[in-house]
């Protein structure tokens, strides 16, 4: 399944994986340098590095590297997606709603003038 | 399942008369701008504005291939009044699997030189949540899920 359809489905396959999961849990406490999180596991580096990137490419966290420090955070918005389809599906229409307000108030005011 | 969890209804006011706001969903060149937030560039496939005409929309991603993103049907065009879609149908009513079965029912009211706009979605479900328990939803993860969301609210 690697042509996700919604973003959800990706939000899914991330946190399908005990070892993301318990990232994501220890993260949602606030953001941690990848060498704290890997601690717990019993893999090496490489290998966790291998969730880390999954989680990044699905978007259900970010990282930053300052010197030699990388640190990851949650990315709050996509958990908040995550926790229910409904939910997710609301977000999306309540979105699309507000671009088709702020695109008709703003690009289409003028061709109504034009319409007459 | 009761019909609060599989519904969803979204309205706003929008500042500008019925027949703007009509036009910005009826005209492939306006629908492709607002339709999927950006970056992700839209392409409107059909928009064939009566009972039984197609309705497909494709998405776009950091210059690829365009992927599927909606098909359906629509069902009822009123101009300037209402819509309504569904994707469990296709072009000429030909019955489909759609990935996320819903009915759209998208609705333009005149109030005061605006439009009341107003979308109800309809979901079908039972499918979906069956889709939910197959990837283990309720196996585990239902419990970190609930506590990233609460996490996630407090960030708002």
């Amino acid at each position: 399944m690697e042509n996700y359809q919604s973003p959800l489905d990706a939000a899914f396959h991330a946190l399908a994986d005990p070892t993301r999961r318990a990232v994501v849990s220890r993260l949602a406490k606030g953001p941690a340098p990848v060498k704290e999180l890997a601690e717990p596991f019993d893999m090496g580096l490489p290998s966790f590095m291998k969730h880390l990137r999954v989680l990044e490419k699905d978007g259900l966290i970010s990282s930053e590297k300052v010197g030699r420090v990388r640190t990851c955070r949650v990315n709050a918005e996509r958990l908040t997606a995550a926790e229910s389809w409904l939910s997710e599906q609301r977000t999306l229409w309540q979105a699309r709603t507000d671009r088709l307000a702020d695109y008709v108030e703003t690009q289409m005011s003028r061709s109504v003038d034009d319409a007459g | 399942m009761p019909a609060e969890e599989s519904e969803l209804a979204i309205a706003r006011f929008i500042n500008a008369p019925p027949a703007v706001v009509w036009k910005a969903w009826s005209t492939p060149e306006h629908l492709e701008k607002w339709w999927i937030p950006a970056p992700i560039e839209c392409r409107v496939i059909k928009l064939d504005l009566r009972p039984g005409g197609g309705f497909e929309t494709r998405m776009r991603e950091g210059g690829g291939e365009f992927q599927p993103h909606v098909e359906g049907c629509f069902l009822e065009i009123v101009p300037e009044s209402r819509l309504i879609f569904t994707t469990v149908l296709t072009e000429d009513w030909r019955p489909a699997e759609p990935w996320l079965a819903l009915t759209a029912i998208i609705t333009f009211e005149a109030e005061g030189g605006g439009t009341r706009y107003s979308a109800r979605v309809l979901h079908k479900n039972a499918a979906d949540s069956r889709k939910h328990e197959d990837m283990g939803f309720h196996d585990g993860w239902g419990t970190t899920i609930d506590q990233l969301a609460a996490f996630a609210e407090r960030l708002k």
